[in-house]
């Protein structure tokens, strides 16, 4: 036993003894990365706007100055003003805190349904799997957006039921790169031997399969990450999502950005940068965690 | 061959009806009075037309005779009128796919013939200026968000070059110049976010391919670098990209929804949003199936010319 497991656990240039933890994967490949410690400050830059909105925006994200509207960029309001005098720049560190809201929980749901089916598949295989399988093919036949569509439409539009949409979306997929990963790891010796001495399901699956499963289901929560958040402003831009006046990058560009973008162009562009630099961080990230982790993923995805 | 394409078209069936209980459910995870009642809330249709579209949605059936009704409908290419418009939605459907076909082959196209040879340019001069510039092309294209770029595009159009791509729709036979302005913008947002993708695949095939050994003997036979590239390499580096282009039809599908609600489009995807907006169900279930038969027909056509391009495919 004791021969097999390091072999397992580390990267095959490392010698047995060594084993390389996650944090430290992750470390070296920043550092071959650049961009992806990039991504990951970025990130971090989000995360820091959204929990501390109410102290970094300049203005209150919903107070209308109408005897500024449309005014430029300028040195009180570095993103200008939109049609009734609101500030962008408030409005649009506002909009962080919807997106990753928005982001997180999706993701967080979609990627708690898409493991737990993906592990019933994988573990239990025969009829579950295949009828299991065959309806998650089914949900996929429907572009993702598509059926975000659908599913907001039979819900009342505005946030949650947008999350809900998105998390729906996220569950196929996943479940399947959860029930790959289960699979392969059934294929060790140390889960055959678990089952040789009468270890119970639960305990095979947490102890055993769990742990083989996790760094798949980080990297596509992570990349899904991005994704979440370009659909929701897709959904608000499209009114089915986010409603007004709440500040979502994606409605201010539809509402205001198309409106008014001949006299005040800034309208269009900082949102939608907003949104760019967000799902750009984290596809960076989730490569840079791909190529640390698992890098056999990279073809899979 | 004709095995393999009789298995995938069995497996796709079940699939498909799967797909249709999925939309039909959906559909009616409200009940479908408490639907009509919010249609009416919303001052889009009144009493009189509630009543008959209850009537002629059917909705005294039990759940399934109306999905066998709605099933019967689909297949028989009969399903019935949108309650917005009270137009058969055969007839919006006949008006809005061709639309939605031009775009979508336009901005195949230009995908491609934006990747394909900045890939193959990525490839051969591999770590040099203008790889990374075709490579910061390609991660952006995959991050920029499509509605994001095609309003900057027709901001900047008008900003810059005073011009507004004509509105609305003229066919391509009435006017091919006037048709060609009105898809040339989408189209091209479009293209490029596609291209992405491919524009990384070709890069890397091209890479892998340039390093066997059939393209040392071409070199070292002491042909044209050329036609080393094009005729050797790119014809076997073109496979894994066909996958890779057939895998994006479902980022092109949705794509166009967004798009042409942009650039006022008449076609399938603005039509679905409306009526996702005017909650005019009987349009959004035929048109999302109608989606997904697409989309798995596709899958299937590329996946078969795949196993035809590459015959050890078809004993997987």
């Amino acid at each position: 036993m004791s021969a097999v497991i390091p072999r397992v656990a580390t990267l095959p240039e490392q010698p047995a003894a060594e084993k390389v933890s996650r944090a430290r994967q992750l470390w070296e490949a920043a550092r071959r990365k650049p961009l992806g410690a990039v991504s990951a400050a970025l990130i971090v830059v989000l995360v820091l706007t959204a929990l501390f909105a109410d102290v970094l925006a300049p203005y209150d994200p919903l107070a209308p100055q109408p005897d500024i509207r449309l005014s430029a960029p300028s040195r009180e309001h570095p993103f200008g003003t939109d049609d009734i005098g609101r500030d962008v720049f408030s409005r649009i560190i506002h909009g962080a805190r919807i997106s990753l809201w928005v982001g997180l929980l999706a993701v967080g749901i979609g990627t708690a349904a898409g493991m737990l089916i993906g592990l019933v598949c994988g573990y239990c295989e025969g009829r579950v799997d295949m009828i299991l399988q065959r309806f998650m093919d089914a949900v996929q036949a429907i572009p993702g957006l598509v059926l975000a569509l659908a599913i907001v439409s039979v819900l009342r539009p505005n946030t949650t039921n947008a999350m809900i949409a998105i998390a729906i979306v996220i569950i196929p997929g996943n479940s399947r790169i959860v029930r790959g990963a289960v699979l392969s790891a059934k294929q060790h010796h140390y889960v055959e031997a678990a089952q040789a001495i009468g270890c119970r399901h639960p305990r095979i699956i947490a102890g055993h399969i769990l742990p083989n499963v996790t760094a798949p289901i980080l990297i596509i929560a992570s990349i899904w990450l991005g994704n979440a958040i370009l659909i929701e402003a897709t959904l608000s831009f499209l009114g089915v999502g986010t409603q007004p006046p709440t500040p979502s990058w994606g409605l201010m560009l539809s509402s205001t950005g198309r409106a008014f973008m001949e006299q005040a162009p800034w309208l269009a562009i900082f949102p939608g940068l907003a949104i760019s630099l967000a799902v750009l961080a984290f596809n960076l990230f989730g490569d840079t965690l791909r190529d640390a982790w698992d890098p056999k993923l990279r073809n899979r995805s | 061959m004709r095995k393999y394409v009789l298995r995938r078209l069995v497996l796709a069936i079940p699939v498909l009806l799967l797909s249709s209980v999925i939309v039909f459910g959906l559909m009616r995870v409200m009940p479908g009075d408490a639907l009509i009642a919010l249609m009416g809330e919303s001052g889009n249709i009144g009493e009189r037309e509630l009543a008959h579209v209850r009537r002629q949605l059917r909705l005294d059936l039990p759940y399934h005779e109306q999905y066998g009704l709605w099933l019967w409908q689909l297949v028989t290419l009969r399903p019935g009128d949108s309650i917005f418009t009270g137009e058969p939605i055969t007839v919006s459907l006949g008006k809005a796919i061709p639309v939605t076909l031009e775009l979508a082959a336009l901005a195949l196209l230009l995908g491609l013939v934006i990747a394909v040879p900045i890939g193959v340019i990525s490839a051969t001069r591999q770590d040099s200026a203008p790889d990374y510039v075709g490579r910061v092309v390609a991660v952006s294209g995959l991050s920029l968000p499509d509605f994001w770029l095609a309003t900057l595009v027709i901001t900047f159009a008008a900003l810059w070059f005073h011009w507004i791509p004509p509105i609305g729709y003229t066919s391509l036979w009435e006017s091919p110049l006037r048709n060609l302005q009105q898809f040339l913008l989408p189209a091209a947002v479009l293209g490029f976010r596609l291209s992405a993708a491919t524009m990384r695949m070709t890069r890397s095939t091209v890479l892998e391919v340039l390093r066997e050994d059939y393209v040392r003997t071409a070199w070292a036979k002491g042909l044209a670098g050329r036609i080393v590239v094009y005729k050797h390499a790119l014809k076997n580096a073109l496979i894994p990209v066909v996958t890779i282009v057939g895998g994006q039809l479902g980022v092109l599908l949705a794509g166009t929804f967004v798009v042409e609600s942009i650039f006022a489009l008449p076609g399938m995807g603005r039509l679905t949003v409306e009526a996702i907006l005017y909650r005019d169900y009987p349009v959004v279930q035929t048109n999302v199936m109608l989606v997904a038969i697409t989309l798995v027909t596709l899958n299937l056509l590329v996946d078969v010319s795949y196993a035809w391009l590459d015959p050890r495919i078809r004993y997987r």
